[in-house]
């Protein structure tokens, strides 16, 4: 029958090419951003395959294409399925993810989030990349650095309530209070996410303060909405414009010296971090209750809680913001 | 089951034919094609994993999650089934369940109405909008395709206003995870309800007046007309029940994710029609089964589920995206087998 023959042909065909009984003995690690498209991800990516390469495992790295919290379900239901040994998670949302991450711990496989966090039963770790004090402190001294300890500078934020932006403000001010002085905060601004609202509430804060030294964008439209309005001012130098932002949105404005300084982490680091932590958890080498993590070519990083610091922010400056693309 | 399938009007034709008729319908073949997925999936995405434990598709948990992974997109397939049958379309199922799913978490969220009430009320607004469908393509007599173009953005664009595109409702009490993440007899619960739905739908189009008034509608509106079918109600309730199901599949998705966002069930409307079209029915109306509709929202989840459970599948890290190609791909090879089966079987008929 060549019929048969040809079924028996493709099953076989298939069997060679699947390799069946593949799962070998290598630890497996699955690592799920909220979107795998985002160049802020690829590049979390690419430092947690130097960490799964460090450490000899095998690293999934898969998301959705957009934001999606429900295929993020799906995702983690297939690698339960598959049956990994820890999977590491950036939650699009933390009530939705939390319901699959809790059936994965339930069947055994350990579980980390990194950047945004789950539900905290429904983890062992989260991998904190920043904590709102290391970024109030580090927007707040290079503003002061830049400005000499003295001067007026403005606060551009998305809205004056989200509680993320208060956090931060809080601990921009105690920064302020405790070393600077001299410096004084003339005006908090809203932008509502909107970089030509950005522009336009920059724009107004140097008319009606004419010795405005620094604009502090703390939200990523910010910066180079406060960039732009500094540049069309003719006020490049004069007034200064540092925020916390991705590089490549305000590589123009740096590399024009319109912008001093965009403040973020180290996105690779935070992959390979991630990676580590995942792996020492399943190893069991992590446990609970540790108050320190020492993750391979990074060297030791503080455990707070069940939160490993990343630690301080990463500043983007001149130098150095051409070796980073996201 | 099917109306249309027509009878050996000579019993001296020879049996072999008969047989080789029955083997060749579109809906053995389909069948077929989902037990050998099956099969496949069964003998390469079963292993045993790092601890011991067999994993993969040969578990059973795999198999619920297949039915709870399809059971919203299954639902619409079901309420799209009478509207494609009497040749119409409605693109806005997908925006509705998103409408929906908001509706109930402000309902339950900001307005704080008890769960059962808020349900009906979901229920309703579903009614509503496959109502305001019903009346601009019955009473302005648009074409459904424009019409749900319309209301697949404006349902929608409500969504994102009333959630400002940022609100998503979560926090939902036990009581109402159960709908999407429990388990009733043993089985997920979202399954029964979708077999009650599959049931209800099998019936209204396969043994009542309106399932044939649904396909001669789609054969010939006119000539339906003519022959005193009530066209308008008819079409009316199509498209009011398909709004029913697209709110009722809003309530299981939000269950499963405990979740309602505004960009719940983006894009469910063309996986749906896919289902459908695999599942045989004209999109031009007047053929096709509920039976074929099940049979091709299973062909679709088998594929798409027991991908993501092949090894080497996973490690391409493109599971997802290799069952929207070959869903592609399956749904072009089938309906040209179909087609090839069928010029084969009215050779050996004639």
């Amino acid at each position: 029958m060549p019929l048969r023959f040809v079924a028996s042909l493709l099953l076989v065909s298939l069997g060679a090419s699947l390799g069946w009984g593949a799962a070998d003995s290598k630890l497996m690690v699955a690592l799920l951003p909220k979107s795998k498209g985002n160049a802020y991800f690829i590049s979390c990516k690419a430092g947690s395959e130097r960490a799964a390469r460090d450490l000899g495992v095998e690293l999934l790295f898969d998301g959705p294409v957009d934001s999606n919290a429900a295929k993020q379900n799906e995702i983690v239901e297939n690698w339960i399925t598959l049956g990994v040994d820890v999977i590491a998670v950036a939650a699009e949302n933390r009530e939705g993810i939390s319901t699959a991450l809790r059936k994965a711990r339930s069947q055994g496989i350990q579980v980390v989030t990194f950047d945004a966090d789950a539900m905290p039963d429904a983890r062992s770790f989260f991998v904190n990349q920043a904590t709102p004090q290391g970024i109030g402190e580090a927007l707040m001294d290079e503003a002061a650095r830049l400005c000499g300890g003295e001067g007026e500078f403005a606060i551009i934020c998305a809205t004056l309530t989200a509680g993320n932006q208060r956090e931060w403000q809080r601990e921009i001010e105690r920064r302020r209070q405790d070393r600077y002085p001299g410096m004084k905060l003339v005006g908090v601004r809203p932008c509502d996410d909107l970089k030509d609202r950005a522009q336009s509430e920059a724009t107004a804060l140097m008319s009606a303060h004419p010795k405005l030294r620094l604009i502090m964008a703390i939200c990523s439209p910010a910066v180079p909405g406060a960039a732009e309005a500094v540049k069309q001012a003719g006020k490049k130098g004069a007034v200064r414009v540092v925020g916390l932002g991705l590089p490549n949105e305000n590589r123009r404005y740096v590399k024009e010296g319109v912008t001093d300084t965009v403040i973020l982490w180290k996105t690779e680091d935070l992959g390979y971090l991630t990676v580590q932590a995942a792996v020492a958890l399943a190893r069991g080498e992590l446990k609970p209750g540790a108050s320190s993590f020492k993750a391979g070519s990074l060297g030791e990083f503080r455990v707070e809680g069940d939160n490993i610091l990343l630690g301080k922010p990463f500043l983007f400056t001149r130098e150095n913001i051409d070796q980073f693309d996201f | 089951m099917d109306a249309e399938s027509t009878r050996v009007s000579t019993p001296t034709v020879a049996r072999a034919s008969t047989w080789r008729r029955w083997l060749l319908r579109y809906e053995v073949l389909l069948l077929a094609v989902l037990v050998v997925e099956w099969l496949l999936f069964y003998h390469f995405g079963t292993t045993t994993n790092r601890r011991g434990v067999t994993v993969g598709f040969g578990t059973l948990d795999r198999q619920f999650d297949i039915l709870r992974h399809s059971c919203e997109i299954g639902l619409l397939a079901l309420a799209l089934t009478p509207v494609i049958l009497t040749g119409g379309i409605d693109l806005s199922v997908g925006s509705l369940l998103g409408l929906c799913a908001v509706v109930f978490g402000g309902l339950t969220h900001v307005l704080g109405l008890p769960l059962p009430v808020a349900a009906v009320v979901t229920l309703l607004v579903g009614a509503a909008a496959g109502g305001i469908n019903a009346g601009l393509i019955c009473q302005l007599r648009l074409p459904p395709l424009i019409v749900t173009l319309g209301t697949y953005s404006l349902f929608r664009g409500l969504a994102e206003a009333f959630t400002r595109g940022s609100v998503t409702y979560s926090d939902f009490p036990a009581s109402f995870l159960t709908l999407g993440q429990g388990r009733w007899a043993g089985i997920p619960v979202q399954a029964w309800v979708f077999l009650i739905v599959a049931v209800g739908v099998w019936v209204w189009v396969h043994r009542t007046f309106s399932g044939r008034a649904f396909r001669v509608i789609g054969f010939s509106p006119e000539g339906a007309r003519y022959a005193g079918v009530g066209v308008r109600g008819q079409l009316t309730a199509a498209y009011v029940a398909a709004g029913v199901i697209a709110a009722l599949a809003a309530l299981v998705y939000s269950s499963r994710l405990g979740q309602a966002k505004a960009d719940a069930g983006l894009g469910y409307e063309l996986f749906a029609i896919t289902a459908v079209v695999l599942g045989g029915t004209s999109i031009f109306g007047g053929r096709g089964t509920v039976t074929g509709t099940l049979l091709g929202v299973a062909a679709i989840a088998v594929l798409k589920n027991g991908l993501a459970t092949l090894p080497v599948v996973m490690r391409m890290n493109a599971a997802e995206e290799l069952a929207g190609l070959l869903t592609g791909a399956l749904l072009l090879a089938a309906l040209a087998a179909g087609k090839l089966a069928e010029r084969w079987r009215r050779s050996s008929a004639g």
